[in-house]
């Protein structure tokens, strides 16, 4: 089964395809690997991945684009150049379908762009926004708040302990016990002592759910110490959320924990929660529009491609068939009828198609009867050119057999009478006996050589000097006829049998002068025709040659002239006929006749 | 013509020249075998950055860092380049920013700063950091180190990705021998 188009095309380009496939999954791997290794969301990484194949698919189109476009551009302005039959068309063709495409799918891709950009415009104008703003702005404000209690708080014990000497071993319990009663009295859950990095001690209240001392780390002393305070959000210990605020002064650090409600401590970090993810999409608010419009920027691209590629489809479905008929009838008109149009079409150009090719079979068909029937022709007309000499042979026989008998008849009628004048008789008779039989014998070799003619040997020959010597045979034959050759130089070699060509040259001439009277003239004219072929013209001034004897000229034996053998223009047309050629008679101007031979392959 | 050539350039003289993010102090020295780097980048904190950080997304500073043999006379001749990368990641819910600094790929630390002047300067002011390791196939002569930073992408017409980066900074030469 012969495969499809899109098979063939597919095909075609399956390695093209592959590669470029393979290329954007190196490229999207290459690219996800280092999106990953950044340590990015996972919903982030997917929607730059998202954009890079996009951005990767639309570049490709855009080069397929231009490269499609520019190609059969170049191809259809070379095609215009050199006149190639259907460019102008199918460049129309194109032009119109890129055209008429290209103009909406812009606008309708510039419209979209707009209207999307307005979209996500608005999505992020909705009255959402400030309630999650003021939202995250509340959970702030009581973060604040927390923060501001715990470093008061813990001031407040800092200058309370700050008489008890932590260096003296005995002080340790009266600084506990004064730790436990400030826990209580300030409503703390965690309250803890530090000289410089070092712990010193610590209280915790048993019914707040901590399971053990939060280790607060060597940064946030540090940076209380250099700072005179420092508060952290600690969510790995216990329950809910700890605030730890440290304050320092002379290397004593206090620190005080609060523990928030679970409950209060998820809702308000749920607000900042939101709030913060609302902030991502709207810093992605780009990514997102630039998806959508690499979305329709391919929609678009893929529009084009299909239009540009249609229209150059059908542009090549209707010029293919125009340019394979045109080459078909210039063939045709060369002599090739055997040629068909063997182009794929399915429409009324299919139509169109088979009836060149059945016109092309029928011209052939009808070329072999014509040439069949003028084959018939000829031989009839061979058969009757016979019989007509045949007719003439007899004719010219008889004509001297004439006076013959009628010789011997008057020597035998004065030989019974015993006429005296016998002798005279006998003389006379014998003398147009001999003439006669002389005549006949000069007709009848002439006839020999005509039956015999070889055929000819077509040599490179000097046509101009064969002109003008067998011209010059005739020159002084008769006084005031004028001998002129005019061979063109195009036409100065030529292949010929150049004897038999010297022949019936002299047989036209023969004619020529003897029909001309002076003052006349005589020329020989050679020249080469438009398709290659010579033609020589031998014309002359004379009295002309009547329209009525024009069918018989060529005939053996005709002669308007009454003497002579009639076998001249016989063998003109004889030689010429061998020769592939063709002669014929036209009057020449103001008078006298032209004989014109057409030698194809000379 | 004379006309609009005058005009085109005092159009192009009369633009303001637009401050943008640029290197700012690039100082390279040896220290052994190492190359220390310290420099700044100014005017990189803009409301689109900021935005980014608050938002919770990481966002990186990537510092292109190349190492060049000077020449007088010629284009320098790059020996080895690095990239530093700072990331920043703000957590609204502890209130602190997260910094980690990764050289060449590879983390080589981390800070939690609770401000936004903090967190500018822990991103932006890069102070004695060993970018390279001279070993014996390092040309001696005069050397040069070169930064540049890029701070992120964007896209032209909605659908070209551009970067956006500072110029090529170059520090002081110094002369290394073997």
């Amino acid at each position: 089964m012969k495969p499809s188009k899109l098979e063939r095309l597919l095909k075609n380009h399956r390695l093209l395809f592959g590669g470029l496939a393979a290329l954007l999954l190196v490229f999207t791997s290459l690219f996800y690997l280092s999106q990953t290794e950044r340590d990015l969301p996972a919903s982030l990484v997917t929607n730059r991945v998202l954009l890079f194949v996009l951005w990767y698919i639309n570049v490709i189109l855009i080069v397929v684009i231009v490269f499609v476009l520019l190609r059969n551009l170049v191809k259809l302005l070379v095609e215009r150049r050199h006149r190639t039959l259907g460019s102008t068309f199918k460049f129309k063709l194109v032009a119109t379908y890129v055209g008429l495409s290209l103009i909406p799918v812009l606008a309708l891709f510039f419209i979209a762009t707009e209207l999307l950009r307005g979209s996500i415009d608005r999505w992020f104008n909705t009255p959402l926004a400030p309630v999650l703003e003021r939202g995250n702005a509340v959970a702030q404000a009581f973060y604040d708040r927390v923060e501001g209690t715990a470093l008061r708080d813990a001031g407040f014990a800092l200058r309370e302990i700050e008489g008890i000497d932590l260096d003296q071993a005995d002080e340790r319990p009266r600084l506990t016990s004064r730790l436990q009663e400030l826990l209580a009295e300030l409503d703390l859950d965690v309250l803890a002592v530090y000289e410089g990095r070092e712990f010193v001690r610590a209280v915790l209240d048993s019914q707040s759910g901590i399971p053990d001392l939060p280790e607060p780390g060597r940064d946030f002393l540090d940076e209380a110490v250099r700072n005179g305070k420092a508060v952290r959000m600690d969510v790995s210990s216990g329950p809910g959320r700890l605030v730890l605020a440290g304050v320092s002064n002379r290397g004593k650090t206090v620190i005080a924990g609060t523990l928030l409600d679970p409950r209060v401590a998820e809702q308000t970090d749920q607000l900042v929660r939101d709030f913060q993810a609302y902030r991502q999409l709207e810093v992605q608010k780009d990514d997102l529009r630039s998806s959508h419009v690499l979305l329709f920027l391919m929609v678009t691209l893929l529009i084009l491609l299909g239009s540009s590629w249609v229209g150059l489809r059908l542009a090549r479905r209707v010029t293919l068939p125009i340019q394979a008929l045109a080459e078909g009838t210039r063939l045709i008109s060369l002599g090739d009828l055997g040629h068909r149009v063997e182009v794929e079409a399915d429409d009324e150009l299919g139509v169109l198609v088979e009836s060149f090719n059945r016109m092309t079979a029928e011209l052939a068909s009808n070329k072999e009867a014509l040439e069949r029937s003028s084959r018939d022709l000829v031989e009839a007309n061979r058969l009757a050119a016979w019989n007509e000499a045949a007719r003439r042979i007899a004719h010219e026989i008889k004509n001297p057999l004439t006076p013959i008998r009628l010789a011997a008849e008057r020597m035998q009628v004065k030989n019974e009478q015993g006429d005296p004048g016998l002798g005279r008789t006998v003389e006379e008779g014998v003398e147009i006996i001999v003439r006669e039989v002389v005549h006949l014998q000069k007709m009848v070799d002439e006839f020999s050589r005509y039956a015999r003619m070889p055929r000819p040997s077509p040599m490179p020959v000097d046509l101009e000097r064969l002109v003008v010597d067998t011209l010059n045979l005739y020159r002084d034959v008769k006084p005031g006829i004028e001998l002129e050759a005019r061979v063109e130089s195009e036409a100065a070699t030529a292949q010929l049998d150049a004897e038999q060509i010297r022949r019936a040259l002299i047989n036209l001439l023969d004619n020529a002068v003897e029909a001309t009277e002076p003052p006349g003239r005589v020329e020989v004219a050679a020249r080469r025709q438009a398709d290659g072929g010579l033609e020589i013209r031998v014309a002359d001034t004379g009295l002309g040659t009547p329209p009525e004897s024009r069918d018989k000229l060529f005939l053996p034996y005709y002669s308007t002239k009454g003497r002579g053998t009639g076998l001249g223009l016989a063998i003109v047309h004889r030689i010429v006929t061998d020769h592939d050629g063709t002669i014929r008679v036209e009057d020449n101007e103001p008078h006298g006749t032209v004989f014109v031979l057409g030698l194809p392959n000379g | 013509m004379r006309t609009v050539l005058t005009l085109l350039g005092l159009l192009l003289f009369a633009a303001p020249a637009r401050p943008g993010p640029a290197i700012h102090g690039l100082q390279a020295a040896l220290d052994g075998n190492r190359v220390v780097a310290s420099f700044a980048l100014t005017d990189a904190f803009d409301g689109k950055l900021s935005r980014r950080i608050d938002s919770g997304l990481p966002t990186p500073i990537v510092y292109e860092i190349e190492l060049h043999k000077d020449r007088k006379r010629w284009y320098d001749n790059r020996i080895d380049g690095t990239t530093l990368e700072v990331v920043a990641v703000h957590d609204a819910v502890a209130r602190s920013y997260s910094v980690h600094f990764k050289l060449h790929g590879e983390l080589v630390e981390s800070r939690t700063v609770r401000d936004r002047e903090a967190l500018a300067a822990a991103m932006t002011r890069i102070e004695g950091m060993p970018v390279f390791t001279l070993g014996d196939d390092t040309p001696s002569g005069r050397l040069i180190v070169k930064v540049r930073a890029r701070l992120g992408s964007r896209t032209l017409l909605s659908f070209i990705p551009a970067s956006i980066d500072t110029d090529w900074k170059d520090s002081n030469k110094f002369r290394f021998r073997r």
